[in-house]
């Protein structure tokens, strides 16, 4: 059955429409099919109730109606024998004038026979031919009958035909004749007696020529012949008879006798007569329920379509959400339920429409200074990359990042850093054109995309943006000078992508701010440089966990002694493909990326636990470890320093921690309380690369350090240039007069050495001692330098 | 019957002085149905076998109270009856028997002339207004009759001779029962039983 239905209409049925349709129809039809069976079923048996009954009536009202009928003909037959007139012609034997007397009276009463007997039963006169005068009178007993009872009417064939024959005396004043006057029973009769009776009436007898005679009858001709077979077959007649494939109810009553053969009136009614109202009412009844039928069909498709449409028009605004379509219109009007979710459908739209632009503005701009952020500045800058591409136009692309930032950020706080961000964003969108975007990257770094632009369109721009920066901002009262690095790359000329341009600039940018340079427009050479960069940070990571990183020793000579006391540990990268790669390589680089923390912990922990092996082999000896800037601006390097010391078991004292100058600069209280910290635990601490930076010797004084260490650009021309002489002499001085032990390093000549020694510094480190070595090299070494020094003493 | 004047008592008394020169008789009889009960108004009637006969005299049935009075009378051929109204309305007397066919017209009062009966018979009477009403007038050929009171009737002064006697009742079935007798002064009463018809038919 599924699969005979077409899939489209199987469809249409499964919708909530026709389910609602076909419920409410199938449930009326079957309703009223049900009532219709019960009422066809009750109709029948109260219209056979009622057909018995209104036989049974029917019979009464016939009988009286014969009873009045032969009560009506005595009378009329009473009146004519009391004609003075009829009554002289009798006694005067008078046959003519008889006959038409007789005649003229049966006209009177519409008699169809009259008859005139004497006293002897002997006819007088007759209407009737076959019944001429002097003839025996054949119904002798009715006049017996008449005799006792004043009169007789009876039911009698003459000549075939069916009469009520009524007999009265003639009386003059006793009884000189009798007269008989005879109706004929015909159809007519037996219509009348229908219309009274409301039955249908047949009169039938059984004769003695003929068997069984049909006289009258209401019924059509092929129903008396078929009731007369039956009266045939079946005298009693049965009360359920069929006749032209009806069902008629019967009664057959006796209504006379003549010579032991009987006459019957049979009564009727059909079946279907009787049903005849109830069918109507039947048809009327199926009539409503095709009607009602109809009408739920009209109904429950309007009342589901008020359901199905608001749930469609709903679907569909859902798909239209779905598609991101927010102002597709809930249509509104309907009420109640419907109304109720369509009004939340629309609020819900709105609200998620509203939230995602909020949720795009949170993607797309930049919190901080409503500018594009990255991601949108990605997007437009590919969008204008097509563009240019399709129109064979070239464009721009500008990074930016603010020198220092981090300085100002540190020193003024972040609220304050983030206000200078701002300014710095609304001065760029001020500069801009329409077509021009601006966008902040992250941090303080700012791009700008110049579509329809070539890089040397693109120059004055970028002087306008150092001009506008050239205003300081001020910031809590004081006026902060802006100075921005700038790197510039151009499509087509430097790549055929955002993602290259992008880092193309970014690159040219950092060469912008190593140069000082305000701005540099990308040179293909720097890529190399940034290329290596960026493998770098994956290699590092795979480095430190691999081991790759190893630490190498150089030793610190104690000038007035000639010991070795003290070594620097220094971190060496073998890579597996590239051999070794030198500090300076991946150092600043894990500065920048802030793995640097990664690399001191290793460096650390590596470093005291080598003190304390060499602790146990008897070697007593100051390690020197460098820390990154970086590392001051971490609080938890205090508890780590220190968790390592108490792990390789060695004295504090023997951890030397080596700063930059410049590592102060950044975030200097938060560094100096780090200093502070690592100093209360007892570590030595050393100013690396003391003379290249800015920090004032009152500011040194303030730190909580042990040693100078005198930077090696120094040191390297001090025997030839007088200067640095001078400066190296001063320092020792400085250091001595502060306290403090200072180290000199990079020495690579014995004259270098002398002086130091004559100048009263410290320790000496350089490859003139020895180069940086492993561990096990370096024990050897230590022992074969002890050994040497045992035998020059 | 007892108020009015008897006429044909008064006529056989007549009769029987007149023959008293010879000799004369009672005739008297017993009238019976066939169950034996006494019977009213039937009557006996004697008629000569030869002889003369007087004339007929006069008679009268009255209608009084609507009916006629009374309802058997016996006349001899060629009375002459009178019918007076005694009632305040009409009557239309009438017969249609054989021997005396007549009907006297709305009337009231006295009707101008008698009727001549002049056949003897039964003349049954009606009236064509009141049809219950009934008088039976039986013409006979001699003077001598009489009518039944309680079963007895007697006809007295008839002269000695032979008679034909007949019976007659109003619901007398068939013909006349008849007896002949030789009437002399010890004449044995005579007796009837007459066959009577059940039915009231004949009667009202």
């Amino acid at each position: 059955m599924r699969e005979l239905l077409p899939s489209r209409w199987r469809a249409s049925l499964q919708g909530l429409q026709p389910q609602i349709v076909l419920f409410f129809v199938v449930l009326l039809a079957v309703v009223l099919g049900v009532a219709l069976v019960f009422i066809n079923a009750a109709n029948l048996k109260i219209a056979r109730t009622q057909l018995d009954k209104e036989l049974l009536i029917g019979e009464r009202v016939f009988g009286r109606v014969l009873d009045q009928n032969s009560r009506q003909l005595i009378q009329g037959g009473k009146v004519l024998a009391a004609d003075f007139g009829f009554r002289e012609a009798i006694a005067t034997r008078d046959v003519g004038t008889i006959e038409s007397v007789l005649r003229n009276h049966g006209n009177r009463i519409k008699a169809d026979v009259v008859m005139l007997s004497d006293l002897d039963n002997q006819l007088i006169a007759s209407t009737l031919t076959t019944l001429p005068p002097g003839l025996l009178y054949p119904f002798a007993d009715l006049i017996g009958k008449a005799e006792q009872d004043g009169s007789a009417s009876m039911i009698r064939t003459v000549d075939k035909r069916l009469y009520q024959l009524v007999v009265v005396p003639v009386r003059a004043p006793i009884t000189i004749a009798w007269v008989t006057m005879g109706f004929a029973i015909d159809d007519k009769t037996a219509a009348d007696l229908q219309a009274l009776s409301s039955l249908h009436v047949s009169f039938a007898g059984l004769t003695a020529e003929h068997g069984w005679q049909l006289y009258a009858s209401t019924l059509s001709a092929p129903q008396r012949t078929e009731l007369l077979q039956i009266l045939a077959a079946q005298p009693g007649l049965p009360s359920e008879i069929e006749l032209g494939n009806d069902e008629w109810e019967s009664r057959i009553v006796s209504i006379g006798e003549q010579g032991g053969f009987k006459d019957y009136a049979v009564l009727q009614r059909s079946l279907s007569e009787a049903m005849a109202p109830f069918e109507k009412l039947k048809r009327t009844l199926v009539w409503l329920g095709i009607g009602s039928v109809l009408l739920c069909i009209f109904g429950s498709i309007l009342i589901a379509r008020s359901i199905v449409r608001p749930v469609k028009l709903l679907a569909d605004a859902a798909t239209a959400i779905r598609d991101g379509n927010y102002a597709y219109p809930v249509q509104g009007g309907q009420k109640g339920e419907i109304g109720e979710l369509a009004e939340s459908f629309t609020h819900m739209q709105q609200a998620i429409g509203e939230r995602e632009q909020q949720i795009l503005k949170l993607a797309y701009e930049d919190g901080l200074t409503g500018l594009p952020n990255r991601q949108l500045f990605n997007d437009r800058l590919e969008q204008a990359i097509k563009l240019a591409r399709r129109n064979k136009t070239p464009l721009c692309v500008v990074v930016m990042d603010i020198d220092r930032f981090k300085f100002v950020n540190d020193t003024l706080g972040h609220n304050l850093g983030d206000v200078l961000l701002s300014e710095v964003g609304q001065r760029l969108q001020g500069l801009l054109r329409s077509s021009d975007t601006v966008a902040r990257l992250g941090g303080d770094e700012f791009a700008l995309l110049l579509p329809e632009s070539t890089v040397a369109d693109c120059l004055p721009i970028l002087n306008k943006v150092q001009e506008a920066l050239r205003e300081p901002v001020v910031l809590a009262g004081q006026p902060v000078d802006i100075n921005v690095s700038m790197g510039v790359t151009g499509f087509p000329e430097h790549g055929d992508d955002g993602h290259t341009l992008m880092r193309g600039a970014d690159v040219a940018m950092y060469v912008a701010k190593r140069a000082n340079s305000g701005h540099a427009i990308f040179d293909p050479s720097y890529n190399q440089f940034r290329q290596e960069h960026l493998s770098l940070l994956g290699e590092l990571q795979r480095a430190v966990e691999s081991d790759q990183l190893t630490l190498y020793y150089q030793p610190k000579q104690h000038l007035r002694s000639g010991e070795i006391r003290q070594a620097e540990a220094l971190v060496r990268w073998i890579h597996p493909e590239r051999g070794f790669i030198p500090p300076i390589e991946f150092i600043p680089f894990a500065e920048q990326t802030g793995y640097i923390k990664a690399i001191t912990h290793w460096v650390l922990e590596r470093a005291i636990s080598q003190l304390g092996e060499w602790k146990r082999n008897g070697l007593s000896l100051t390690l020197s470890v460098n820390i990154s800037t970086r590392d001051l601006l971490d609080p938890g390097l205090p508890e780590y320093v220190s968790a390592c010391i108490t792990a390789a078991g060695i004295e504090p004292a023997q951890v030397c921690l080596e700063i930059t100058e410049s590592g102060f600069m950044d975030e200097p209280e938060n560094a100096l309380a780090i200093l502070h910290r690592l100093h209360a635990l007892g570590l030595s601490l050393s100013i690396d690369d003391y003379g290249t930076g800015y920090s004032s010797l009152a500011y040194v004084k303030q730190l909580p350090v042990n040693e100078l260490k005198i930077d090696r650009a120094f040191i390297m021309n001090m025997t030839s240039n007088k200067g640095d002489e001078m400066i190296v002499r001063s320092t020792i001085d400085l250091g001595h007069n502060l306290g403090l032990s200072v180290v000199a390093e990079g020495i690579d000549d014995p004259d270098t050495l002398v002086m130091l020694k004559e100048l009263g510094c410290d320790y000496a480190q350089g490859y003139l001692i020895s180069r940086p070595m492993a561990a096990p090299a370096f024990v050897e070494w230590l022992a074969a330098y002890k050994a040497t020094a045992d035998a020059a003493m | 019957m007892a108020k009015c004047p008897d006429w044909q008592y008064l006529a056989g008394l007549t009769l029987g002085l007149l023959s008293c020169a010879a000799s004369a008789a009672n005739l008297s009889a017993q009238l019976t149905d066939m169950n034996g009960a006494l019977l009213d108004d039937a009557v006996i009637f004697a008629t000569p076998l030869k002889g003369t006969l007087p004339k007929a005299r006069g008679a009268i049935v009255d209608q009084v109270n609507k009916e006629f009075v009374p309802l058997v009378s016996v006349i001899q051929t060629g009375t002459a009856v009178t019918f007076p109204n005694k009632d305040n309305i009409r009557h239309h007397v009438y017969s249609f028997s054989a021997p005396k066919v007549f009907d006297l017209k709305l009337y009231s009062g006295v009707p101008a002339s008698p009727v001549v009966f002049d056949k003897p018979g039964l003349v049954v009477l009606g009236c064509n207004i009141h049809d219950w009403m009934l008088a039976y007038v039986l013409v006979v050929d001699t003077p001598y009759f009489a009518k039944s009171s309680k079963g007895a009737a007697r006809i007295e002064n008839v002269p000695n001779g032979e008679y034909e006697v007949r019976a007659w009742h109003p619901r007398l079935q068939g013909v006349f029962p008849v007896q002949k007798i030789n009437l002399t002064d010890a004449a044995a009463p005579l007796s009837f039983r007459l066959p009577l018809n059940q039915n009231a038919a004949g009667a009202h």
